[in-house]
């Protein structure tokens, strides 16, 4: 299966944020808390990867409720990936 | 015209999930109460264990999935030989969930529904099939939860099949037309294994927006689960909340 690279999935990012007005910063210690980026927000993310990759990206709560700040986000999209 | 006849009090439950947490404390208050007891887990714990080896008599327990249809019907069997006719059943095995519905896999989906609603309602046909022609009337007590009244996220599905237990239980007790006195128990949230996935600001959140500022325990569905397969209340086909308020 091919993957998307974290700095796509960066920009995918900065997509689902620009659509909302808002801008992603560069620095990936950034906290989403800071950014507005919210749970689904992420929902969204997943959803344009997975249309990418056109495979499911499941996933339970837990793990989403550990992100917190953007390089978290790229890290758990890339672990989805690598799992699925 | 004849007289209602009362239900009597249970003598012989039937608990599925009773070797940990609420199944467990349910157990040990069944047992306490002098009834006998059958029940079953996908595998069986060191406290059920202790239990059944202090009481012999009045304990029968055995691993099983309770998706396992065939194996549910010989288990009733089974216990049956081994304590006498089964008058009383408590749903409460099930499996939790704690996933958007969005990023829950069909798959997974499906299971819940199969676990939760599905095969207790197959195996109270089976329990009710029993009972029916060994002694005639008897109780049956589903536990829900909460979630099936009030909204939670990364619960749909498990809700879903909450609420169609909830459900099944006013229709089943108008079909038993007083055979049978069926009623839930619709406990909050609380510390078991249930909410554990839940995280800790979660649950001290739900816990700050509960009147009675804690979370559920088994400790305080017991005695609710108790009345209903004890009791003379002629309740029947009741959802009975158990949260500390935290719903009101």
């Amino acid at each position: 299966m091919t993957t998307l690279s974290r700095d796509q999935v960066r920009e995918m990012m900065g997509e689902v944020l620009a659509a909302q007005g808002k801008e992603l910063p560069a620095n990936d210690d950034a906290q989403l808390s800071e950014i507005g980026f919210r749970s689904l927000d992420f929902s969204e993310l997943a959803l344009r990867v997975e249309d990418e990759l056109d495979t499911e990206l499941n996933f339970d709560a837990p793990g989403l409720r550990s992100i917190e700040t953007v390089g978290d986000v790229l890290t758990f999209i890339d672990q989805l990936q690598q799992a699925s | 015209m004849s007289e209602p006849t009362v239900i009597p009090a249970a003598s012989c439950v039937l608990i599925t999930g009773g070797t940990k947490g609420l199944g467990l404390q349910i157990v040990r208050d069944t047992l306490a109460q002098g009834a006998k007891v059958a029940t079953f887990s996908r595998s069986l714990t060191p406290e059920i264990e202790q239990l059944r080896s202090e009481h012999p008599e009045r304990l029968y327990a055995d691993s099983l999935d309770i998706n396992d249809e065939a194996g549910g019907k010989a288990f009733i069997k089974a216990a049956a030989d081994a304590l006498g006719p089964i008058d009383s059943l408590v749903n409460n095995a099930a499996i939790g969930q704690d996933s958007m519905h969005l990023h829950t896999s069909p798959d997974r989906i499906a299971q819940i529904i199969q676990t939760n609603l599905t095969a207790p309602l197959v195996l109270t046909r089976q329990f009710i099939r029993h009972a029916m022609s060994k002694v005639g009337r008897g109780r049956i007590v589903n536990v829900t939860s909460i979630c099936a009244q009030r909204g939670y996220s990364g619960l749909v599905a498990y809700s879903a099949t909450k609420g169609g237990l909830d459900s099944a239980t006013r229709t089943l007790a108008r079909e038993m037309h007083g055979r049978f006195l069926v009623n839930s128990v619709a406990p909050g949230f609380f510390a078991s294994e249930m909410s554990s996935v839940l995280g800790t600001e979660q649950l001290s959140t739900i816990s700050r927006r509960t009147p009675s500022g804690r979370l559920v325990t088994p400790a305080n569905i017991a005695p609710i689960v108790r009345g209903l397969l004890f009791d003379d209340t002629n309740m029947n086909g009741q959802v009975i909340v158990v949260d500390g308020g935290g719903s009101i």
